[in-house]
């Protein structure tokens, strides 16, 4: 591990340096139409993708932005974006 | 080029490996801890035999061969408690019943405090163990010393020590005579524990679990139990399409190289981030957090073992002359409030779950695997199991059992 | 013993002497001398006893490969004699001995006994009956472990670190390691090269065969390394032990100091864009009867014995090999003075025929097909049994060495710990990479070269990989390279078998943890039958050698037995450290960093308290008292000043700056103005409250805001991260150290504070709540009129570097009306008495806003602004079966106070007391708690069972928040 991420201001930077925030669940829903099951969902759930997910990242240590990366989990790297997001 | 000996007495412990049947009454993915324990408690006290335990690598690869092997019942809510403590009082038994010896080292857990918010987090916990019947007491910061000459109570570390909790009846144990303990018990009594197999589908009809596929071939069964550590959540998720509340994240150990006797309990500090314990071969065996990222690759870091060395050496200085030996990781499957997920039997019928244990299934695996069981005989959930029911997260009440919020989800 | 005259390859100072004490025992050796080869030198054979067996145990490699010279050093443990310096005067002792010297033990017995153990002997015995386990405790763990470590011993010496980023880092300063880094930086890239030993050229290094053209191998060595250190860009590091290596190009090594310089040990990161691994072979230990006695040693120990520090490994010997390095060995040692009385080698054929033509001329009988079987002697070697693989023919000889060794095989630890797969090669007999990490490539032995051209030239090849990775294009002179490569010599055949024929009862196929072959079928035979499981049930290579000797003999053996299920063998998992590292190298420089806050040294001064709250050392109270009773009756009667420096503080502007208030905070933020402080809280989304602070308006679109004190590191974080998606335009600046403050409370702060400003700071012109920006003698204040401590208060923010003038002239000014400092205790019990919550203090993780009775701090119209835990906050408004958040006091007002943190109970625990202080005010114990919510009605009985009350509670009464000036007069006087 301690693997190295491509910062979309800083460059590659060690992973250390970083927050990672989670998998991309997509904008907040609106608050009117969530029920219990659809805001755990949003909220707590998690696919545990062992492969290839889209994640978000905070470069803590550095520039402050939050952006997303895609990271194979079970080789623990970022990788290119090999996901059809059209298809999901 | 060996001139072979005959001589054995004894045979293999878990028999030979078994034929893969077309049907059993149970299915239980995972051949660690956890399974192991439900596969045997089924057909020791359910009467249930004709079960199945499948595992992708072999016995005890996952969490269960990995963890630093401490056991305690010093947890901080009541509805923990009652588990641990059944659980501590469980070795010394299935030792003799699986006549193996699962090496219950009864030595004791200090925790230290750095701080009065430390302080105070303690007395809760020991004031809730003292009321529930579990030994436990705190001490001053001479008092830890007393316990382990080692420690530094000066001023001087970062942290300085203020005081800590002594969990008399607490441990370790070895983790992998407990697994082999499991495996030999429950093939005694007819389990079939599958190495080498690879669960590849779950079949559900009707909103009923009727099949395993795996690479050895398909089982139909109406109970399938989901305990597979830290890929439970995928497993879940890519066959049922059930997501869990679950962050599967590397903990790290390590070792050092044997010793004399230095450390003679647990020793744990949550403002370092440590624990710690000798084992019977002499190495200090010690953990530490976690990467805060989820993935599957069980490898170590540079990061952690650094850490490790210096939030040891500031509590026990003198392990500055001592050798780190080998590192090793291993997966965690991590709930938002670090407590389990133990439910089944509703959203489809027979599918039964035992996951999210985080750091602590090794010292749950009895116990869990005991009600478990029960829970999959009679498809009713134990009143003592209850609590982990997974529907908690949904209607926002969060079990106690860590008092601030966690650290690795961006939900804090 | 005498050494041997000069040899060009020595690296000893034979005419500096040294002395090291082994136990009683005085060695005299020279400049140059590992400690172990200052024993050697003075005929010490014996260095300590075995783990278990208590087994004599001697020098066997060189490399580090097993336990069997870990020495104690002025009171260190488990250091490796063989590769640590003999410096002068030096006091080392033996390990695991129980006796006078390591020549007699009287735990020997233990061997006699070892047949009583089998594997797993601890699983399956020592629980019959119950009773005898807890006593057996006691013995294994005194009998356990090697060295001896002192609870008080601190370990002498520098420890540093380094961390370094380079394009191309080589392991292994041999001679495919030096190419490759020779290749690399001809190419002008940056190259760090890390060696092991002390100096460069690995198995050249020592050996005076023929490079060619008549130029011996340790001379084209010395040229090699000249090269290397004459090119600037590759940076070498000797004496440097690689542990690990890990994604994206990270090694960690450490580096044992030498004389000249100023550190003992330093750890190292490199970060490299590609690496190249030349790291050689170890030889693979041949498996027969004691073959861990003493005197038993690999080749390369032998050769190098000699040849490095003159030293012959013995005077008679028998060898059994089975690669050319044995033989060769053999040749050069007869030629410097050693007697041999056979060479034994497993192979029947593929051995160099010229080689063994060379021991013929010198009258040393080679046979081929012959392996040891069996070494004599009780304590040493006194004698060796070599036998036909076949077992028919057998032949005794006496002895005092026997130099002995299956093979070779690779040291593929760097790269397997990075994620490498190995596997078996029939024709080399190494397990060699099938799956290499990406950016890293193998050269030299490793491969199963042997002929020094291919050696060098696959070491060139891995060199221009590397440059070609770091985007340099090199593509002709690689494909060219790759081509001379292929016309050279290829890997040589190699020789799987583990051990001649022997029954295998005190062969040792891992020497740390005495573990011999039988123990090995023991485990198969109870079902462990693949290397993982073996490994778990026998401790094989689990020991301080880190599986050396065992590593790839195991799965070579479990192989052999062909009952694995697992076809392809495989060995065992390696881990780093590669090598043992002291945690003193591993904490380097053991960094602590945290924050002071402006006036931290005049707070330490005047007798602060200070303590590690989060990243800030913080002042908790003046003096020894620990409920800091004075300074709590000085702020209620006269005036306190409180160092608040830590609160987070942040400006946050821009177009959308408001959506994302109205997002993170559960308040309306567009009612925030300017000359009025709003209070407000945050949620996570459970609707648990994570923060809480104020928001003023200083400007169009332009924020002023605070965060509590453990919260402000994450509070931009927090505030982008939950508009990630929405693209707003705002901006937030961190102004968290730019401004100290001061929280000057009491019901006489008004008097000091219209004593040094001008502006109208009269109840009427600045009320409660408000927010003024006006100057203390010409520095800018930022001012809020707060009641957190619930008196008149002034919050003042003042720029950093102004804040101990600030302070200074206030309490000089506040002398008069009898200021005095005040720390986080007192703060604590103040904030407390006024029913004021500290975040973690009065909630836990799953304590909502309503729970704590700050509901209506919640804006419930806005949901189009998706604010964070609004969501919850609707779902648990009524929700039954909550922990509430109560005030409390004692039944009897006299009781004493009960402790922080203790549970509150009927038949169950129902709550626990979150903070409980002597309350001045009163006169009598108050406190908070939480409560299940059906005991929260006020006058609702509750009880307390604190630790060690054993059954005896104490009993209190729920009564209204807050317990000081309900009315809040005070504050907004």
């Amino acid at each position: 591990m301690a693997f190295t991420i491509v910062c979309p201001v800083c460059g590659i930077r060690r992973s250390y340096e970083f927050r990672f925030g989670g998998e991309d669940k997509g904008p907040r829903p609106e608050e009117d139409t969530l029920t219990p099951a659809t805001w755990c969902e949003y909220v707590h759930l998690n696919n545990c993708v062992a492969g290839i997910q889209k994640e978000w990242w905070f470069h803590r240590d550095g520039c402050g932005s939050w952006f997303t990366i895609y990271r194979d989990t079970t080789i623990n790297q970022q990788v290119e974006n090999s996901i059809d997001e059209t298809n999901p | 080029m060996r001139l072979k000996s005959n001589s054995y007495t004894n045979g293999r412990l878990w028999g030979w490996n078994p034929p893969l049947k077309s049907s059993y009454d149970a299915v239980i993915i995972g051949g660690g801890l956890h399974g192991l324990a439900t596969a045997y408690f089924l057909a020791r006290q359910q009467k249930m035999s004709n079960v199945a335990v499948i595992e992708k690598r072999y016995i005890g690869f996952g969490g269960s061969g990995r963890n630093t092997a401490i056991v305690r019942a010093n947890q901080r809510t009541q509805e923990n408690i009652p588990l641990y403590k059944e659980a501590l009082d469980m070795w010394p038994v299935l030792t003799r019943e699986l006549d193996f010896n699962l090496m219950f080292y009864n030595c004791g857990n200090l925790n230290l405090a750095h701080s009065e918010a430390a302080l105070k987090a303690m007395r809760l916990q020991v004031a809730s163990a003292q009321f529930q019947g579990v030994q436990s007491h705190l001490l001053d910061p001479k008092g830890c010393k007393k316990l382990i000459p080692a420690l530094d109570i000066s001023d001087r570390p970062r942290y300085p020590i203020y005081g800590g909790m002594y969990h008399p009846p607490g441990g370790i144990v070895r983790h992998d005579a407990v697994v082999w303990g499991l495996a030999k018990g429950a093939a005694k009594l007819g389990i079939h524990i599958h190495q080498g197999t690879e669960v590849t589908g779950i079949g559900v009809r009707n909103k009923k679990i009727v099949s395993v596929q795996t690479d050895k071939g398909k089982i139909y069964t109406p109970r399938v139990l989901n305990a597979a550590g830290g890929y439970s959540a995928a497993l879940s998720y890519e066959m049922l399409g059930i997501k869990l509340p679950i962050s599967v994240l590397t903990i790290q150990a390590m070792v050092t190289q044997p010793l004399k006797p230095l450390l003679h309990h647990v020793v744990s500090s949550g403002a370092y981030h440590c624990y710690a314990n000798q084992t019977l071969k002499g190495e200090i065996a010690t953990g530490s957090h976690m990467d805060p990222w989820p993935n599957y690759t069980n490898q170590s870091t540079a990061r952690y073992i650094k850490h490790q060395a210096e939030a040891m050496t500031e509590l026990l200085p003198c392990l500055r002359g001592v050798k780190f030996m080998r590192i090793w990781g291993g997966l965690a499957d991590m709930t938002p409030d670090m407590a389990p997920v133990i439910d089944g039997n509703n959203i489809i019928t027979g599918y039964y779950m035992d996951c999210g244990w985080g750091y602590f299934g090794f010292k749950s695996c009895l116990v869990t695997g005991k009600y478990m069981a029960k829970f999959m005989a009679d498809g009713i959930c134990p009143g003592i199991l209850k609590p982990f029911a997974l529907r908690r997260f949904e209607q926002h009440r969060l079990m106690g059992e860590t008092a601030a919020v966690v650290n690795y989800s961006p939900d804090n | 013993m005498k050494r041997i005259h000069k040899l060009p390859t020595f690296r000893i100072h034979p005419e500096q002497s040294l002395t090291v004490n082994f136990g009683k025992k005085q060695c005299r050796g020279v400049e140059g001398d590992t400690i172990a080869t200052a024993l050697y030198a003075n005929d010490v054979r014996i260095f300590g006893r075995s783990l278990k067996y208590h087994r004599p145990r001697g020098l066997y490699s060189l490399d580090g490969e097993c336990s069997n010279t870990l020495v104690a050093v002025d009171g260190v443990p488990n250091v490796r004699a063989e590769n640590t310096p003999a410096v002068n005067g030096m006091t080392v002792n033996a390990q695991n001995v129980f006796g006078a010297t390591p020549e007699f033990d009287m735990m020997r017995f233990m061997d006699e006994l070892s047949w009583i153990m089998p594997a797993g002997f601890y699983y399956q015995t020592l629980h019959k009956p119950a009773r005898i386990w807890p006593l057996a405790i006691k013995h294994i763990r005194k009998a356990a472990g090697l060295g001896v470590l002192e609870p008080d011993f601190r370990m002498k010496g520098k420890f540093d670190e380094v961390h370094i980023s380079t394009d191309v880092c080589v392991i292994g300063g041999g001679p495919a390691g030096m190419c490759a880094a020779l290749s690399a930086a001809q190419q002008g890239l940056r190259v760090v090269l890390l060696e092991n030993r002390p100096w460069l050229g690995g198995a050249f290094e020592y050996r005076p065969s023929e490079y060619r053209n008549g130029l011996a191998l340790y001379q084209r060595a010395k040229d090699l390394s000249k090269d290397v250190e004459n090119t600037t860009n590759i940076r070498t590091f000797k004496n440097t032990a690689m542990i690990g290596s890990y994604n994206n190009g990270l090694v960690t090594a450490f580096q044992r100091g030498s004389k000249s310089e100023v550190f003992t040990e330093r750890y190292m990161e490199i970060r490299a864009k590609s690496t190249v691994v030349a790291t050689g072979c170890i030889e693979r230990p041949l498996l027969f009867e004691n073959n861990e006695r003493p005197g038993v040693m690999q080749i390369g120990c032998a050769h190098r014995l000699a040849r490095t520090w003159g030293l012959l490994p013995g005077k008679k010997a028998v060898f059994s090999i089975g690669h050319d390095l044995g033989i060769e060995a053999a040749i050069d040692l007869a030629d410097l003075g050693l007697n041999i009385v056979a060479v034994a080698d497993i192979r029947k054929d593929s051995y160099d025929s010229n080689l063994a033509e060379e021991l013929e001329k010198r009258n040393i009988p080679f046979l081929s097909g012959w392996v040891a079987t069996r070494a004599h002697g009780a304590k040493t070697v006194k004698a060796a049994t070599i036998s036909t693989i076949n077992a028919t023919r057998h032949r005794k000889f006496t002895c005092d060495t026997v130099v002995a060794s299956a093979g070779m095989t690779p040291v593929t630890g760097p790269f397997t710990v990075a994620g490498g797969k190995l596997r078996y090669d029939k024709h080399t007999g190494f397990f060699l990479p099938y799956n290499m990490p990406p950016r890293m490539h193998i050269a030299g032995r490793i491969l199963g070269l042997d002929d020094p051209l291919s050696i060098e030239t696959s070491g060139r090849v891995a060199g221009l990989k590397a440059v070609s990775e770091c985007g340099i294009p090199v593509k002709n002179l690689l494909r060219e390279t790759q081509e001379n490569l292929a016309k050279l010599t290829g890997p040589s055949r190699g020789t799987k078998l583990v051990s001649g024929p022997i029954k295998g009862k005190e062969a040792f196929i891992c020497f740390d943890e005495d573990c011999t072959l039988k123990n090995i079928d023991q485990a198969m035979h109870k079902g462990f039958d693949v290397p993982e499981l073996i490994k778990r049930f026998t401790s094989a290579g689990t020991g301080p050698g880190q599986g050396g000797i065992p590593g790839h003999n195991l799965p070579l053996y479990i192989a052999e037995t062909g009952e694995s299920p697992d076809r392809n063998p495989r060995p065992t998992t390696v881990r780093p450290p590669l090598v043992p590292t002291y945690l003193a190298t591993y904490a380097g420089t053991n960094h602590d960093m945290s924050k002071r806050t402006p006036l931290h040294e005049t707070q330490k001064a005047a007798g602060g308290r200070m303590e590690r709250i989060g990243v800030w050392n913080r002042a908790r109270r003046f003096s020894s008292d620990k409920n800091a009773e004075n300074e709590i009756d000085n702020v209620r009667r006269n005036v306190g000043l409180l160092d608040a420096s830590t609160l987070g503080k942040f400006r946050i502007f821009g177009p959308d700056a408001l959506k994302a208030l109205q997002r993170v905070y559960v308040g309306d933020m567009s009612k925030v103005r300017g000359d009025k402080v709003k209070y407000s809280a945050m949620c996570n989304e459970d609707g648990c409250l994570i923060d809480d602070g104020i928001v003023v308006k200083i400007g169009e679109n332009d924020y002023y805001m605070t965060a509590s004190t453990g919260r402000a590191g994450q509070t931009i974080e927090w505030i982008r991260y939950h508009t990630r998606y929405d693209g707003w335009k705002y901006h937030m600046v961190n102004l968290t150290d730019a401004y100290g403050v001061i929280n000057m409370a009491g019901p006489d702060a008004r008097k000091v504070l219209e004593k040094v400003t001008d502006a109208d700071v009269s109840n009427q012109a600045f009320p409660f709540a408000g927010y003024r920006e006006f100057s203390i003698q010409d520095v800018p204040v930022r001012a809020m009129r707060l009641g957190f401590v619930g008196e008149l208060s002034y919050e003042l923010h003042v720029p950093s570097s102004y804040m101990q003038s600030v302070w200074d002239l206030l309490e000089n000014t506040g002398k008069a009306f009898g200021i005095q400092k005040f720390g986080l205790e007192a703060q604590n019990t103040l904030r407390m008495e006024k029913g004021h919550v500290i975040i973690g203090s009065e909630s836990e993780q799953r304590t909502t806003l309503h729970d704590l009775g700050l509901g209506f701090l919640w804006y419930r119209n806005k949901p189009e602004a998706k604010t964070v835990g609004a969501f919850a906050l609707k779902d648990t408004e009524h929700q039954k079966g909550r922990l509430k958040l109560v005030g409390f006091k004692m039944r009897d007002p006299k009781s004493r106070v009960p402790r922080d943190g203790s549970p509150i109970v009927d038949t169950r625990i129902r709550g626990y007391v979150c903070t409980a202080r002597y309350s001045t005010a009163q006169k009598q114990p108050v406190g908070m708690a939480l409560v299940d919510d059906y005991l929260s009605p006020v006058g609702t009985l509750i009880k307390i069972y604190e630790d060690g009350c054993r059954g005896n509670l104490m009993l209190a009464k729920i009564e209204p928040m807050p317990f000081y000036d309900p009315e809040g007069k005070r504050m907004r006087s």
